[in-house]
């Protein structure tokens, strides 16, 4: 591996002045699950590495007022086993839940993943889904945007919108409400250890008469940052939610991937079939919690 | 470069060491601790052979930088039997044969630890997502998830009798 300084901050304010000392050559390790690996084989090579993930202060997952807060810090394995998320936020659970193995879910944070914002980041695809937006700091100030602006953002290393000198600190959206029902379906080789072939998210929002009043689908790997099905959650939107309303999307949904991927002839035959079976899955899902909680 | 000092405690007994950073957790425990039994097998967070406890967790060594280990507690198999005698787990899988080859099963037994540590009568899913994150080559898993839940057996006698 070649040579580098590192840097432990103990506080934000720290890491914030080292990244303002060294700009873009310092790399942030949030975990390390990616960038020690980059760094070992070579195609990552910092000459500064501000290793930030001891920032306590940015590991939490908090609830304030209609809003799930979570510090860009924390990892995994501790939103796969906050009770909040397993029981509300049923499309970051799953997400989280089967990111790479137990020991990766133990170091890999989601301020990392989004900040990697790998194509196949399935906590990417979670939070796209749920329409998250992202707190960015430097020593000269703070930034809240759409995760969705920031993803499309031109920063430093043309990823996302981060800046040499910010780190992200937090990531946060609106809590679903009991009418709201959230599912994940990650396909992929095998159970564990495996990287997403589609990582495909939902939400879907009703009134008291089961009428779709908002309606989120972003299918993860599909493109390089998850694929937004926009014709198929305008289809969704102001009709009663039902098996055969949800399944009239799947013409979309192939559609969409098609026109997506089809530059990648070797994936888009396999894609634009399983993207179906995919959603039927979450569909399912779906109809389970919205009939389980708000109408029947 | 400038080198870091790095303060652990490793297997129970608090360690010190000036090193360059650029290494990563498996290095360090292997070259510069001699801690053979933390083996590398894939070097990309996929295999788990290089799996240690790290502050309670078990964790891949290849994906962490050395620095990483700074004021942290580690247990490596070396750690494990006391007075020349062998844990739980370890006998577990001599006697249910878990072992072929060898190369995987100190990460297995490190993440197994981790669970019991944490969770002492696991259920047979908690197992098997615990163990998830170790791959084998050799014995189809089936006798690992055996020695496994043997282990966790023995230790329920034992709480039971009140002992551990």
């Amino acid at each position: 591996m070649r040579a580098f300084d590192f840097f432990a901050p103990k506080t934000i304010n720290e890491a914030k002045a080292l990244l303002n000392q060294y700009q873009e050559s310092a790399s942030i390790l949030a975990g390390g699950t990616d960038i020690v690996i980059e760094m070992n084989e070579d195609h990552t090579k910092p000459d500064v590495v501000i290793d930030i993930k001891k920032l306590k202060d940015l590991e939490y997952i908090r609830i304030e007022g209609d809003k799930i807060r979570i510090g860009a810090l924390t990892t995994f394995a501790m939103i796969s086993s906050n009770t909040v998320i397993q029981d509300r936020v049923r499309v970051l659970y799953e997400a989280s839940s089967k990111v790479g193995s137990p020991q990766i879910r133990s170091l890999g944070t989601i301020g990392g993943n989004l900040s990697t914002a790998s194509v196949a980041g399935d906590g990417v695809s979670a939070m796209m889904t749920l329409n998250a937006s992202v707190v960015l700091e430097s020593v000269g100030g703070k930034r809240t945007m759409p995760l969705a602006e920031f993803l499309d953002g031109k920063g430093f290393s043309n990823r996302n919108a981060l800046q040499a000198d910010e780190i992200m600190t937090e990531v946060f959206f609106d809590m679903p409400d009991d009418y709201t029902a959230t599912a994940f379906y990650k396909l992929a080789k095998r159970k564990s250890l495996a990287i997403s072939v589609i990582g495909a998210g939902m939400l879907v929002q009703v009134d008291e008469d089961g009428i779709c009043t908002k309606a989120s689908m972003r299918g993860g790997c599909l493109a390089r940052y998850p694929l937004h099905f926009k014709e198929a959650e305008a289809h969704l939107h102001g009709k009663k939610i039902t098996m055969n309303l949800l399944e009239e999307t799947l013409p979309m949904l192939h559609d969409a991937v098609y026109e997506s991927a089809k530059s990648r002839p070797w994936s888009v035959f396999y894609k634009k079939e399983s993207v179906q079976g995919v959603y039927r899955k979450l569909f399912v899902t779906i109809l389970e919690q919205l009939n389980g909680k708000s109408y029947e | 470069m400038n080198k870091i000092l790095i303060s652990i405690n490793l297997n129970g007994e608090d360690r010190f060491i000036e090193i360059y950073p650029n290494r990563r957790v498996v290095d360090l425990l292997r070259e510069d601790f001699k801690l053979t039994s933390v083996k590398e097998g894939c070097s990309e967070g996929e295999c788990g052979a290089c799996t240690v406890i790290f502050n309670g967790d078990a964790v891949t060594t290849c994906c962490m930088l050395a620095g990483q280990a700074d004021q942290s507690t580690i247990i490596t198999l070396e750690g494990l039997s006391k007075n020349g005698e062998l844990d739980v787990l370890q006998q577990c899988f001599l006697d249910e044969g878990a072992v072929q080859c060898g190369y995987c099963t100190p990460g297995m037994i490190l993440t197994a630890k981790a669970l019991l540590m944490k969770n002492p009568c696991p259920t047979e899913d908690e197992i098997k997502v615990a163990m998830s994150g170790n791959l084998c080559r050799c014995t189809g898993y089936e006798k690992i998830h055996e020695a496994v839940k043997s282990a966790v057996k023995i230790y329920r006698q034992k709480m039971e009798r009140g002992g551990e």
